[in-house]
């Protein structure tokens, strides 16, 4: 099988390079036209394609051969405007040129951004509401272009009759990503903790990278959803926090603040005080602020139960990987329970 | 009867424009176009517009709007500035209105044969700050306008923006490249204070390495009722629009980014103090602009497209009057006329 990937060269694609590679799929990768690349220590195999979503004219070429795309590409920054761009547009533009081939299958990196928080209750999983439509608007640009994002592949994989495989990961962190904004409001020397016994959806990259490529070589992966998630989501929110201080060798004054008060807070100040504005900081604004911070459980029951997968590094090899000495380590290799057993022919 | 708007284009300054005309009285957005169906589905869904195209022909000829508002990058501007007038809209176009004079002139003409309204979006003359200093020169408290300096200091080397090196922007094939999508805000305010331009003289250079032709640029202008000096600047930081507008009795200073707007005046007294009372008065000012522009954050709103918001309900209300426009098409005309003997001509390039 020969797979195109697009964000091959991004935090979490340069690993989902390595997974898949480690898996025997074939690559191709999708990389724009000023990345650099040489670091990355592609082998010759890699055949890598420069274009960009946003603008490229010829993407359907980068399909010839390819029997699977594993779409990761999409933006953080650039504005509201640059991200929707980015993720939607691109994907537009990618699908619209995948049409017109032979290649009917496809991943989608999207993201546990696009269920409704403040409607969720004691467990986040793949069954858990999306953001309604009358809501949507009222979220940051980021969740709002992944919202998009996914509404219009599934609708092109309706269309078209492709095999989709959707992939929502939760906060991705590992070696250059380990502090994650939900850990703490950082005030100088002071990090405010807003529920400090919540948990967090943490995925470290390697593991993460692990499902998408079992998923993509998985045919019982095909037409399903998954939430991907580590065990590492069982810790504390003070209890990561002081393990990032320790692991990055910061010091700081961590400041426990209980959620429902932060929560009652912000949502007061947010219809008096601030007229409801919605260019506030997220923190100020109440369905951006739950969808941080809510305090829900969080489960990769699935992808266990439906693909056999389970996390290939337990919380303290994530944290050596994350901080260890030395460069970065090469991704882990996938564990591969009995695959070939596994999967129904 | 309400007037009917459309808008072609639905990216982020769309979303300005929007902002603006859902809280018109009398205005009702009735489509929205855009080349990527997932944009225009998109912000007729949150603007609760009531249909969305792909294609801006089969828009006009569906939903024969009164209003077209252009608000795609520039380069497209006259082919669909044009239909739109052609299909007997008034249009309110995002400046650089076109790439070239005399696309704008062509443009100018038509909509005069047309008796239909070309409105080029010269929003910053119409935040408080102009306005204000406007009134005190109109009460002669200020005196005479001498001289004006205009001065953009915005960070564009960034690499999602203009200069992205991925997927070039599109003003990039404009004379001058992304300082030219500034140009008209430089322009319209020196044509605002000292009237239409005799002379002009500019430098354009480049500090950074970056995909942008020019990252620096200064202009000097002699014009009807006195001299600019504009300019642009992607190095200097904080950003900033300044605006200091020199009369024969009182200085202005003001800050378009944000709320601040001072003034330095003559005073009757001894002439040892004026130093001090206008210290203290502009000191005062600055305060209460800073913790203004901070509220202002925090209240959200308009914030430093407050004068779109302006212009647009003038341009609206003078077009249900038929009453004369807020930007007529004589200003425009001699803005871009500005804007054309300001642009490095292309030799120079």
């Amino acid at each position: 099988m020969k797979a195109l990937v697009t964000g091959a060269n991004g935090f979490l694609g340069r690993h989902v390079v390595s997974a898949l590679l480690a898996r025997n799929v074939e690559l191709r990768v999708l990389v724009r036209p000023a990345a650099r690349i040489e670091e990355l220590n592609w082998p010759d195999s890699v055949e890598v394609v420069r274009g960009d979503l946003r603008s490229s004219s010829d993407l359907e070429k980068a399909f010839e051969g390819i029997q699977l795309l594993v779409h990761l590409a999409a933006a953080h920054d650039g504005g509201e405007d640059g991200v929707f761009r980015a993720a939607v547009v691109g994907t537009e533009r990618l699908l619209a040129a995948m049409a017109r081939t032979p290649c009917k299958r496809l991943l989608l990196a999207s993201s546990c951004s696009v269920y409704d928080w403040s409607r969720v209750r004691g467990t986040l999983d793949e069954n858990s509401p999306l953001e309604p439509i009358a809501d949507l608007y009222a979220r940051d640009g980021y969740s709002i272009a992944k919202f998009w994002q996914e509404r219009i592949v599934r609708r092109f994989a309706a269309e078209h009759g492709w095999d989709l495989t959707v992939l929502r990961p939760g906060n991705i962190w590992g070696r250059d990503h380990a502090y994650l904004a939900a850990l703490g409001l950082k005030l100088g020397r002071f990090y405010l903790v807003i529920g400090p016994t919540s948990r967090l959806p943490m995925v470290h990259v390697e593991n993460c990278a692990d499902l998408f490529a079992l998923a993509a070589v998985d045919p019982r992966a095909r037409g399903d959803t998954f939430n991907v998630v580590d065990d590492s989501e069982k810790k504390w929110i003070w209890t990561l926090l002081g393990n990032y201080f320790r692991g990055a060798g910061r010091r700081g004054i961590r400041i426990p603040i209980p959620y429902r008060l932060a929560y009652l807070a912000v949502s007061w100040a947010f219809a008096t005080v601030f007229r409801r504005n919605p260019t506030l900081p997220h923190i100020l604004i109440p369905c951006r602020f739950e969808s941080r911070l809510k305090p829900l459980r969080y489960t990769n029951r699935r992808a266990r139960e439906v693909l056999g997968w389970q996390p290939p590094l337990n919380y303290r090899q994530c944290l050596a990987r994350t901080f260890g000495e030395g460069p970065a380590p090469a991704p882990a290799a996938p564990v591969l329970i009995g695959l070939e057993q596994k999967i129904p022919s | 009867m309400n007037t009917r708007t459309a808008l072609i284009g639905a990216g982020q300054i769309a979303r300005q424009h929007l902002g603006c005309l859902q809280g018109l009285p009398g205005v009702e957005v009735v489509a929205v176009c855009d080349l990527s169906p997932s944009v225009a589905e998109c912000a007729a869904e949150r603007h609760r517009i009531p249909s969305w195209f792909t294609d801006h022909r089969a828009m006009l000829r569906d939903v024969r709007p009164d209003v077209v508002h252009v608000t795609t990058p520039p380069t497209s501007h006259f082919r669909l500035a044009l239909d739109a007038l052609e299909a007997g809209a008034h249009v309110i176009v995002e400046k650089p209105a076109t790439p070239t004079f005399e696309e704008l002139d062509s443009l100018a003409r038509r909509a005069r044969e047309l008796g239909r309204a070309l409105i080029e979006d010269y929003n910053y003359l119409f935040n408080r700050a102009p306005r204000e200093i406007l009134r005190r020169i109109d009460s002669g408290e200020f005196g005479a306008v001498v001289h004006v300096e205009v001065m953009i200091c915005l960070d564009i080397l960034g690499p999602s923006g203009f200069a992205d090196p991925n997927s070039p922007h599109p003003c990039l094939s404009i004379a001058g490249g992304a300082i030219a999508d500034f140009l008209p805000h430089l322009a319209s305010l020196a044509h605002l204070f000292v009237g239409p331009h005799r002379r002009a003289n500019a430098v354009w250079s480049k500090r950074e390495q970056s995909i942008l032709p020019y990252d620096e640029f200064r202009g000097l202008v002699e014009a009807e009722r006195g001299t600019a000096a504009l300019a642009f600047s992607a190095s200097a930081q904080p950003n900033a629009f300044w605006l200091r507008v020199y009369g024969e009795r009182m200085q202005a200073t003001a800050n378009l980014f944000e709320t601040r707007l001072t003034f330095d005046r003559l005073r009757p007294g001894p002439k040892p103090l004026l130093p001090l009372l206008n210290g203290l008065e502009e000191g005062k000012a600055v305060r209460r602009a800073a913790v203004g522009t901070l509220m202002r954050k925090f209240k959200g709103g308009p914030g430093s497209y407050e004068g779109l918001f302006e212009l647009m309900a003038r341009s609206y209300r003078a077009l249900a009057q038929g009453s004369e426009l807020p930007i007529p098409a004589q200003q425009v005309i001699e803005v871009n006329r500005l804007v054309r003997d300001l642009k490095p001509k292309p030799r120079s390039v």
